[in-house]
């Protein structure tokens, strides 16, 4: 790597000639002694009001010597950095940090006063919360992770920073508690990252792929959060944080399947209303996926699942139904997820509208006109609403929902238990960063199951998971 | 070897997409040659009378009440089919509708009187042989033939199968009045020690006249006719007759045939010695004035002893209190529970006497009603074998009646 | 993948392997024992937790069957003898095949479907099959629960309409339907064998051999007890009953009400057979591998082959269950005690080489 020659004009020629771009600005001044200065910015991202106030108005007046530890001295801004290569100093420009050059320098001086775009911390739509912390994630890296800071005040957090994205050279946030988390983990996910070869990472679910040990499974091998108090619990624990700079949501691992069944309020009720809660969310998935395929089972191939009142009036109600039970039920099924489709990615008030149509005229009318049935309607809005009881899984959920109820309405009630059968054996033997996905429940670790499905009292959870392998198992004393 | 293994190694994705194909492809022909909810026809009561070819199976078919969709209630139709075997009785119903006959929500299987004089088990084999049909159903015997007791309308209920089945509710049970059966029950008293069983005895009686009639007797609201034919219940074609019915006797079974009819009081004899009477009620005598007795809590029993001849003890031991009064009493009277003294004499007396009586009847009909000769089996396999077939006839009966009034 | 751990083989050996015996076994055993049912079952529990006791013996010496065998007699008689091991778990796991095949086809149809209903079960025993046998521990994790849900739900909702009464007198059926009992039930009796295929892919611990009788014979008390049930509630027309467990907690008052409800333990039962079904195949797979292969693709190929070859084997003998079932029950049922009690005491005898490496 080149380093700059201490010749004004030739640095300068250099670093344009490697920054072709139109929004790649210099400005030159001298001081009161004749020394020549250049600022080198990024016109959109610099900040050239702070630029101006503290780096050129404290050097228009300097006398020293063309050193860069003198002439740093001057400057007001508390972030300074000095870099000799070409290649360092063009990222950092690009990165909206200026670089300060001047004749006879043996280093530029890059200065911090990028300019920052963000949005407001709000709640975020993924995790609302009624009691609890409701601050998230937002764009910018270095505010989620002053969040983080501001929660874990420990000289044990670390936060490396990499850059990931040959076009992007977007900073990725490796953090993790020295001490608790194993080193091991934490060396696999920075290996992972940094054998990444990709031109831009828009979004860290584009570090998922990377990070998965199953490239094509659909099973979630990396947990996801938008909540900073999630976030350092999740570290806490002894799990990697992954924060990437445009993005708010953040990636932890390893991940456990269990993960996604806690929510952050299960930990501010008391045990017994969380317990109930958890077990109530994997009710409602277990509903959502399986009462589709059953209903269709039952209808085509084993009657004696239905109680003989509700058979009879299901067979009233599919009565005149030009379409198979199964292609019923498919195409109810494909219209809830069209409106479902739509409905995201529509503005809110046309959504509203949206949510008429949907619910009033395509399901009335179309029961009224004899296309579908009630019974159908009904089982596929159960399970709709059931999906979203555990919304982080509702990529993986629905369409295992799907696939589900293709195998019971083409073999019956034993495609749904072979299905499930290789759901199982296939979930089972996943692994997300060595830590198997199913654990605490399969392996069994008895301790690990105090916070799973069910929850205790925080005065038992006194001791670190045992599948995360913690160096550091307590994280309560004993009362 | 790069080449093989790259193959293996892409192989299973391939093999998973083909599978995925092919399961939608069943998805959406959905054909193994299964039969679906829309080609069904769930049979909710089937009644079996002998004929000269064989039998005669009257099908109920339930279906829902009304055509729109938003309705609810059940309707049904009587399909009848002829064969030397019931399975060909089913083949014919199917041959004839194009539905296919579901027995697996058949939970009424009515017997015509005839035919279960005969060996029963010949008409009920085949619904105990068949995978696809519960033998938790209930099996009774009617008046006259199936079919028309069938095809009959009921006065309180859509269909008859469902007014049939009320009669075989628990509460019907504890009260005393009914003694129900199931066809697992009954194959197992039939193919067991005793070889003896029974089954409830169903009569109708017209809603308007109140007169008793068997199926076969008095008109039938059937408009079916002849075998093969279809007719409708629930529907309001024409004003038809209709029907109340009752389970209030019981037939006795010696080895599958029905030997003997047991009368409503014997029933309830029956029902005391088998401890199942929680809410049923007699009534007896009490200063000439008669008296109404509920009995709370019934424990009965049938115990064998076999030293040099076999002693049948039969024991009832009831908790009753007085229930109601035939005529008009002081309101010290109403508020009291307890019977007097006489009363409990007297209600000692009678389930004495119908204890007797019951016996009595059981032993002319050669049923072993108490399933005697299975406790005999399971004490002593030797002294069964010496007895099995004399111990009706030779046993000498203790009866134990024990009344107690609450207080 | 890691090794089974020892807590999952007493799972499987308490939990998995029992709910194999509840398809058939109890009809076929009162059909020869009638009321004496329990006697025979207990005999062949006895005789199958000191087998399983001499499986795990062998298994603590931390050596695959292929190893010990290379180790002792040179890799090309063992590498018959394991083909030989291979053969007969094709041929032990072949009646529960049938037997679940039956059973779905009464179960969870209506009426009585195609065969081809079956079909996609060797699909997902091909999938399972070329996987390591030892990702099957975590698996028996998630088991243990469903299957003693399943049997409790069953035994919950049947109990009340047993007549334990029915099991007497004992002895009735004599000496012969008892020893009779006994022999013809043997083929349901193979998981010692099962448990030489898994040796070397378990942590063996101390006190295993011992703790895995016992858990064997915890998983023999509760079907023993469901046998108990199962005759209360059947009598004399328990050898009617086909895979009793399906339909043994219909007569529980509350059906009714609110339906077959009792599906959902047999559901869960059936899903516990799913896996027990095709472990024999699996073992196969794994010990043909072993011996074989060497090529992580060849595992595939093996496992594609045997299911393939098991499936033409099921579909043959789809209208020959009754003569099958007397083939393997009556008349060649001597076979499973030379493999399941001789060989896995055999096996004590093998020696170690001084170069053989523990697994």
């Amino acid at each position: 790597m080149k380093t700059i020659s201490g010749k004004l004009e030739t640095d300068i020629a250099r670093l344009k000639e490697m920054l072709p771009a139109e929004d790649i600005l210099t400005f030159s001044f001298v001081s009161e002694e004749k020394l020549p200065f250049t600022v080198i910015f990024a016109d959109p991202v610099t900040d050239k009001e702070l630029l101006g106030e503290q780096v050129v108005r404290p050097l228009l007046h300097y006398t020293g010597k063309p050193k860069a530890e003198d002439i740093g001295k001057q400057l007001t801004s508390p972030e300074l950095r000095n870099e000799k290569t070409y290649d360092k100093l063009c990222t950092e420009i690009l990165a909206g940090n200026p670089v300060l050059l001047w004749e006879g320098a043996d280093e530029g001086i890059i200065v911090g006063t990028k300019k920052v775009f963000v949005r407001a911390i709000s709640e975020p739509p993924t995790d609302v919360t009624i009691k609890g912390p409701r601050e998230g994630f937002i764009e910018d890296i270095k505010i989620n992770t002053s969040l983080i800071r501001r929660r874990l005040k420990n000289p044990a957090l670390r936060m490396e920073m990499l850059q990931v994205g040959k076009q992007s050279d977007t900073y990725v946030a490796v953090c993790f508690l020295e001490g608790i988390t194993p080193q091991a983990t934490v060396d696999a996910v920075k290996e992972k990252l940094q054998a990444i070869e990709m031109d831009i990472v828009a979004d860290s679910s584009y570090l998922v792929h990377f990070l998965k040990d199953r490239n094509y499974s659909l099973a979630k091998q990396v947990g996801t959060t938008e909540k900073p108090d999630i976030f350092c619990a999740k570290i806490a624990e002894g799990r990697v944080g992954i924060l990437v700079d445009g993005s708010p949501i953040a990636l932890t691992v390893p991940y456990l399947l269990v993960e996604d069944f806690q929510a952050s309020e299960d930990y501010f009720v008391p045990a017994a209303r969380a317990t109930f809660t958890r077990l109530l969310r994997i009710f409602a998935l277990l509903v959502a996926i399986y009462l589709p395929a059953f209903y269709i089972a039952a209808q085509l191939f084993k009657l004696q699942l239905f109680p003989i009142k509700l058979l009879q009036t299901i067979s009233g109600s599919i009565r005149d139904i030009p379409l198979s039970p199964s292609l019923e039920m498919l195409l109810v099924l494909l219209v809830l997820e069209v409106l479902n489709e739509a409905s995201i990615r529509m503005p809110k008030y046309v959504g509203m509208a949206l949510s008429v149509v949907g619910a009033l005229v395509l399901g009335e009318t179309a029961v009224n006109a004899g296309f579908v049935s009630t019974p159908a309607i009904i089982i596929i809005a159960f399970s709709g609403i059931g999906l979203y009881a555990v919304p982080n899984l509702i990529e993986q959920t629905s369409v295992v929902r799907l696939a589900m109820l293709l195998a019971a309405g083409s073999v019956g009630t034993y495609g749904i238990l072979l299905l499930s059968a290789f759901l199982l054996f296939y979930l089972v033997t996943a692994e997300s960063f060595g830590t198997p996905l199913m654990a605490p429940f399969s392996p069994v670790i008895p301790h690990d199951m105090r916070d799973s499905l069910v929850k205790y009292n925080m005065g038992s959870l006194k001791t670190r998971p045992k599948t995360l392998k913690s160096k550091n198992k307590r994280r309560m004393k004993d009362a | 070897m790069k080449k093989p293994y790259k193959f293996f190694k892409t192989i299973p994705m391939k093999i998973y997409v083909l599978i995925a194909a092919v399961f939608t492809f069943v998805f959406f022909s959905n054909d193994f040659g299964l039969v679906d909810i829309q080609k069904t026809a769930i049979i909710i009561a089937a009644g079996v009378d002998r004929t000269e070819q064989g039998f005669h199976l009257t099908a109920q078919i339930g279906k829902p009440k009304g055509s729109e969709r938003s309705s609810c209630g059940t309707a049904s139709v009587d399909v009848e089919g002829d064969g030397e075997t019931i399975s060909e009785c089913i083949a014919e119903i199917y041959s004839k509708t194009g539905w296919v006959p579901k027995l697996i929500f058949c939970d009424t299987i009515l017997v015509g009187e005839e035919t279960a004089k005969d060996d029963i088990m010949g008409a009920l084999g085949y619904f105990l042989r068949t995978e696809y049909m519960p033998d938790s159903c209930s099996v009774a015997v009617c008046k006259g033939t199936a079919r028309d007791m069938l095809k009959s309308v009921s006065a309180i209920e859509d269909t008859t199968s469902a007014a049939l089945n009320k009669l075989f509710s628990n509460a019907a049970e504890k009260s005393g009045k009914v003694m129900k059966q199931s066809l697992k029950e009954f194959a197992i008293d039939y193919y067991g020690a005793s070889e003896s069983s029974f089954l409830p005895y169903i009569t109708s009686e017209s809603q308007d006249c109140g007169g008793e009639s068997g199926g076969g007797e008095g008109p039938s609201s059937s408009n079916g006719g002849a075998a093969g034919g279809q007719s409708s219940s629930g529907g309001e074609s024409e004003k038809p007759d209709k029907k109340i019915f009752k389970a209030e006797h019981t037939a006795l079974f010696s080895q599958g045939s029905m030997t003997a009819v047991l009368e409503p009081q014997q029933t309830f004899t029956f029902s005391l010695l088998k401890g199942k009477v929680e809410a049923g009620t007699f009534a007896v005598d009490d200063h000439g004035e008669p008296v109404n007795v509920s009995v709370l809590k019934d424990k009965g029993n049938a115990n064998l002893k076999v030293e040099n001849k076999p002693q049948v003890t039969l024991s009832v031991n009831l908790k009753v209190y007085l229930f109601d009064r035939g005529v008009s009493s002081p309101i010290e009277d109403v508020a009291r529970k307890e019977l007097s003294k006489e009363a409990i004499e007297k209600s000692t007396q009678l389930i004495s006497e119908q204890i007797t009586e019951l016996w009595n009847t059981c032993v002319e009909a050669n049923c072993d009603l108490f399933h005697l000769s299975r406790s005999l089996y399971r004490s002593s396999p030797k002294k069964y074998a010496e007895w099995k077939e004399l111990l009706l006839s030779t046993a000498d009966l203790k009866v134990e009646a024990k009344v107690e009034t609450m207080k | 993948m890691h090794k089974i751990s020892a807590r999952q083989i007493y799972f499987y050996l308490a939990a998995i392997a029992p709910v194999g015996k509840l398809m058939l076994m109890p009809t076929q055993l009162a059909f020869y024992a009638k009321n004496d049912l329990l006697l025979p079952a207990a005999m062949n529990y006895l005789l199958q937790a000191g087998a399983v006791f001499l499986a795990l013996l062998f298994a603590s010496k931390n050596r695959t069957f292929y190893d010990a065998l290379a180790g002792t007699i040179g890799k090309i008689a063992a590498k018959i003898i394991t083909c030989i091991l291979v053969l007969f778990f094709l041929y032990a796991g072949l009646l529960p095949l049938l037997a679940q095949k039956l059973y779905v086809q009464k179960t969870l149809y209506d009426t009585l479907p195609s065969a081809i209903t079956f079909f996609p079960f060797f699909l997902l025993s091909a999938y399972l099959c070329a996987k390591p046998l030892s990702s099957l521990g975590r698996v028996w994790d998630i088991l243990l629960p469903v299957s003693i849900v399943g049997y409790l739900g069953i035994i919950v909702l049947s109990i009340q309409n047993a007549d334990f009464g029915a099991l007497m007198p004992i002895g009735a059926s004599g000496a012969d339907g008892i020893f009779g009992g006994f022999a013809y039930s043997l083929n349901w009796f193979f998981d010692s064998a099962l448990i030489l295929a898994l040796a070397g892919r378990f942590e063996y611990k101390k006190g295993m051999a011992w703790k895995g009788m016992l858990s064997y014979l915890a998983g023999g008390a509760a079907i023993l007890f469901f046998l108990a049930v199962f005759y209360g509630v059947y009598s004399d027309i328990a050898l009617h009953q086909t895979f009793g467990f399906s339909e043994i907690s219909k007569y529980f008052s509350g059906i009714t009400v609110l339906g077959r409800i009792d599906y959902l333990f047999s559901f869960a039962l059936t899903f516990v057979i799913i896996f027990y079904g095709s472990l024999p195949l699996h073992a196969g797979v794994e010990c043909v591998y072993e011996a074989f292969g060497s090529k992580r693709y060849l595992r595939t190929l093996f496992s594609v082959i045997i299911n393939v070859g098991m499936l033409v084997g099921v579909y043959f003998l789809n209208f020959k269950l009754f003569v099958t079932l007397q083939v393997i029950t009556k008349m060649l049922f001597w076979i499973f005690p030379i493999f399941c009690v001789l060989l896995p005491a055999l096996c004590l005898l093998l020696k170690r080489r001084k170069n053989e490496k523990a697994v």
